[in-house]
Order: C-alpha cells, then structure tokens, then sequence
C-alpha cells in the first residue's frame, strides 16, 4: 500500500513538468526521473529515491526556463509538498519491512507530514509576500549584486541546516 | 537516550542544494520557492528531542520446553507520555523460527497507554535459547531523527531434547536391592508367584497354597519373586559428532538419551548418565521427576570437546557406574577410543547395549546432493555395517540406529532375555 502510494506520488513529480512544457527534453527527463524513482519506490531505496527526485526538480526548472513561463507559486508549492511527503513515506516504508503495524499508524503520520508541509507551504507563502515587498526596494540595484546576495543567503542556510543537523545532542 | 539525525536528512539537504542551486542559475523564484517547505520539514523535524517516558517489560511463557514446542514472547509498553511513533525490534537466535506473530512492530501510543504485543517462536533442536531483549527506537518527526535503546532484559528458554516415548526398553540382566518393576529370580516379598515349598514355621497363613495343601495332604506355601529394580546407566560419546547444527549425530544421541532416561525413570529405576568425551561429565545413578531434570540439563550441555586424551573407564567411581548396572551407550562409533572403553566396560562384566547411531544420513543431510556423494555414503553405509558387525564377533551387543525412525525399532531386537557374553578384548 505505502508502495502504491510512493509510486503515485514519484509519476504526479515526474510527469507534473509535463504540463508546464511537452517537448522531447522534458519527456527524456520525465522517463529518466520516473525509472530512477520508480526502482527506489519498488526498493524502498531513499537515495534512489532521492535521485529520482533530483532529476524531477532538474526537469521542473528546464521545463521553465523553455517555456519561459510565469511565475506559478501554486505549482512549486505542491511540487515542494510531494517530495517532502515521499520522502518520509519512502523512508518509514523502507522501516515497516516485515513489521507489524496498524493501518491508523500511517494514516496518523501521513497527517502529521501533511501538518509539517502545511506549514512550509504557509513559511513559502509568507516569505514570498516578503521577498515581493523586498523586490521592489532592490528594483535599481544591479542584477549580479541580487544574485550574490541570494546565493550567499542559500550558503547561509544550507551552512546552517548542517550545524543544526551535525550537533548532536544527548538527553 | 540520544535523539540522532537519520540518512533520510542527506536527502532533504540534496534536494535543497539542488532547488537553490537551479533557482539560482535559471534565475526563477519558483524553483527557489520549492527548498522553503523542504527547509521547515527539515528544521521541523529536529525539534522533537525530549525522550517520552516509556517502560518496557519482556516476559516468556516458558523457560524450559522440548524441541519444536513453542514459547510465547510477550513485550509490555507502557507511555507516560504521547509517543508518535516506537519501532520495537526483538532479535531472533538463528535456531528460533518464527511461529506466530512478527518480531517487528510499531506502535502509537498515548499518555498512560500500554500495549501488549505477543510473538511466538519455534525452538528448533536443543540449545539454551537466549533472546537479549528488545531493541527499541524513537522516531522523531518525518522520520528525520532517531532514538535507540536496547532493553537488555535477557531470557534463556531451556530447550531439552523431545523425549518420545519407548516401549521396547532393554531389560537388564541383573536386577537391585530396591522395589522396582522387575521380577527378580529371587523369592521373596512380591506378587509374582514362584516355587511351591512345604509349610514352614514362620510362613504367612496367606501364603499357605490350600489347592497344593489338599493334594498333598500337608501344609504347602507359595514363594513369590521379588520385584527389583535396575540400575542403568547412559553413556553418552561425545568424541565425535557428524551433521548439521541440531540435527547431528549427537543431536539425535541426546534425544535417545533422554527418551530412554524417562523410560526407565518411569519404571522406578535408577538412571545415571555419563557424557564420555574431552570432558567426562556425569550424573549419579538416582530415581524420580528430579532425575529426569538433572539428566536433561547435562543432556542439554552436551557437545563435543576435541581432546587428544580419554579417560579410562576404570577412573569412573562406582558411585556413578555401579556395579551390575545396565550401560546403554549412545555412540555413532566414529572414534576408536570410545569402542576400547566400551569393549573394556562388556569385559568389566557391565551388562553392556551400544546403541550406533548412523553417522551417514546426518553427513548426507549436512553435504551437497550428487552422485559422487551418493556413491561414498553406500560405501560408507556397508563399511560401517561390516564394522559392526566385527564388533559383534567380539561379543559386544550392538543394535543400529539410523537416528529417524523410533527407538523402539532397533530396540525391539532386544526383547528377548539377553545372556551374558565374553567379551574379546
């Protein structure tokens, strides 16, 4: 069932490129990311998984950049929301192998990723709102200074995730 | 316990990485916008670290049982406060199937909750089954970090041989001082009744024979046969074993042993046992259930110690091979050092039975299938026959046991009153 569930979430990321740009490139991409993720879904392999989702985001972003499309937050919001649910439904399914364990357990995790990615979406939204409010003071100042900036800023918070991820603490 | 990050965090950073990167170089907002639910998962999932207070009880249904039974192993967890999800994993001996149930579970629980979680076990061949305790691990939020303890809580099942039932068990040759189920050449006390004598003074009214009285026309008695019991012992060869781990031929030995230690039990006899190998382990000849314990938990101990030195027969104390005793030795007759001490115990004048256990079919089971194989397990099998029968010559009483069927089989050649025998060292 958890396998089911992967899958279809595996094909809603490899195909939802698809129907911002059908071309050749993307439809190579879609095939590459859906039997990368597809084999990490029947393994309940987390970094096949994690590949298979890997070239579905490269996939995304050539299908914009090709299509020259406008900015749809709805549709990376919910590309966001899809891999931050697989990923936990891979990796608990990869744990519950030959493990007894009630259908309400699943359900009752399944509820909670959705809380958490409930809450991203929310923290996207707000910081979406801000970053429009930010733009407009930034209007004159030189592309190559913004993109430095932002770059720096995702150094900042990638630096910063690892630190929090790589003290361990012991109670 | 310690809450750690899991593998599954390099994924969530990855496809980070990969967002920011690609929102970056294609310069779309949108692809950037897809790291920020990823990051909130991320930070999201750290924020659970105060370990719930969880209290875990292991218990078995038995601590002893006989091969192939079952043992129920139930684990009690009791939560003081909510836990969103405990992964609870029993680790299973490699000679422990699983019967009934999963040894893997995942529990949900609520403040004060308890849950009881049951899994049942086969106990294949005979060993002191040991389950540690369970492992158990916390998972955080989505999966993104992990707590893990082992409740170490150790249990040992005792599993003893099966003791199957013998019918056909050898009787002895010479019989005890005590009341047993044996009639004795003897006369005396007993129910079995003996010669007819004339009357004498001090003769028992109830004894006098009045059908042998009124033909004879004197007083005549009816003597009986004492009922005795025997003094057996089992020696156990423990210099050599053959096969696969629970079904080798010591394996089958034990389960020999047992079940003629409980026949014989059963019958008011004394049973000894001697484990004659690298160590000569013994117990003394003795009546009763406690007995039947005692043997039981050598028997379970048995196995083979490779030693280049024997201990001769002649250093066992009488107090634990008596004299007229019945030895019954369980032996696949691999090793020359046990023949010579059981052709020096049938000299001794020890009413001796060996029982040979068929080495072939437990190396058969143990090697690899072919024709080849075949070809040296027939020339095996006539090469031990004619081994056996060379023993026999020499006024050892030997009955062939190929370890599967019942003992009752090659037991049965010996219902007939057995003599004794010289025996030629």
């Amino acid at each position: 069932m958890t396998r089911v569930a992967a899958a279809i979430l595996v094909a809603v990321l490899g195909a939802f490129p698809l129907s911002v740009l059908f071309a050749p490139p993307i439809t190579w991409l879609a095939v590459a990311a859906l039997v990368v993720g597809g084999t990490g879904v029947v393994l309940l392999s987390i970094p096949l998984v994690t590949a298979g989702a890997s070239v579905a985001l490269i996939e995304y972003s050539v299908a914009l950049v090709m299509a020259e499309a406008a900015v749809d937050l709805v549709a990376a919001l919910t590309i966001a929301a899809t891999l931050v649910v697989l990923l936990a439904l891979v990796h608990l399914a990869s744990h519950l192998q030959d493990a007894a364990v009630a259908g309400s357990i699943i359900v009752a995790q399944l509820g909670q990723w959705l809380v958490i990615a409930a809450i991203g979406v929310a923290a996207a939204v707000v910081l979406s709102a801000g970053a429009g409010t930010v733009g407009g003071a930034l209007r004159g100042a030189a592309a190559p200074i913004v993109v430095l900036a932002a770059a720096l800023g995702a150094l900042l918070t990638v630096a910063g995730v690892i630190a929090l991820l790589t003290n361990r603490e012991s109670n | 316990m310690s809450w750690r990050p899991t593998a599954l965090n390099v994924s969530f950073l990855t496809l980070i990485g990969w967002a920011l990167f690609l929102g970056i170089l294609t310069g779309r907002a949108d692809v950037i916008v897809v790291a920020v639910p990823l990051v909130v998962a991320l930070v999201a999932g750290r924020l659970a670290k105060v370990s719930p207070a969880l209290q875990i009880d292991h218990e078995l249904s038995a601590e002893r049982v006989f091969e192939g039974e079952r043992v129920t192993v139930t684990v009690t967890l009791r939560a003081k406060t909510r836990v969103p999800l405990v992964e609870v994993l029993e680790p299973l001996p490699a000679r422990a199937h699983l019967e009934h149930g999963r040894n893997h579970a995942f529990f949900s629980l609520q403040p004060d909750q308890e849950v009881r979680w049951e899994f049942a076990l086969r106990c294949i061949g005979r060993q002191r089954l040991r389950l540690a305790g369970p492992h158990v691990r916390l998972w955080g939020r989505l999966g993104l970090a992990a707590a893990e303890t082992h409740y170490r809580a150790a249990r040992t099942v005792a599993v003893y041989p099966h003791v199957a039932p013998v019918r056909h068990l050898p009787r002895p040759v010479r019989t005890q001082t005590f009341v047993g189920n044996y009639v004795s050449p003897a006369q005396g006390e007993g129910i079995e009744p003996g010669d007819i004598r004339p009357f004498a003074p001090g003769d028992l009214v109830r004894h006098v024979n009045w059908r042998a009285t009124l033909r004879l026309g004197t007083l005549h008695v009816t003597q009986h046969h004492r009922e005795r019991n025997a003094d057996v012992v089992l020696v156990l060869d423990t210099l050599s074993d053959v096969g696969a781990e629970g079904q080798s031929v010591l394996d089958v030995a034990t389960r020999g042993a047992a079940a003629l230690a409980a026949g014989y039990l059963a019958r008011k006899d004394r049973v000894g046992l001697i484990e004659y190998g690298g160590h000569v382990r013994s117990v003394r000849p003795a009546s009763g259930r406690a007995q039947l314990q005692r043997v039981l938990d050598t028997l379970l101990d048995a196995s083979v110690v490779f030693t280049y030195v024997t201990r001769g027969v002649d250093l066992i104390p009488p107090r634990i091979l008596p004299p007229q005793s019945l030895v019954l030795a369980l032996s696949p007759l691999l090793d020359t050092r046990f023949v010579s001490a059981a052709t020096d115990l049938a000299a001794r004048g020890f009413d001796l039975v060996i029982i040979a256990i068929s080495p072939v079919a437990a190396a058969r089971a143990a090697a690899r299938r072919g024709a080849v194989g075949d070809v040296a397990a027939r020339l095996w099998a006539l090469e031990r026959r004619a081994q056996l029968d060379e023993h026999r010559r020499r006024g050892l009483t030997i009955v062939d046991w190929d370890g599967v069927s019942s003992l009752d089989v090659p037991l049965a050649a010996l219902r007939r009153p057995r003599l004794r025998q010289v025996v030629a060292r």
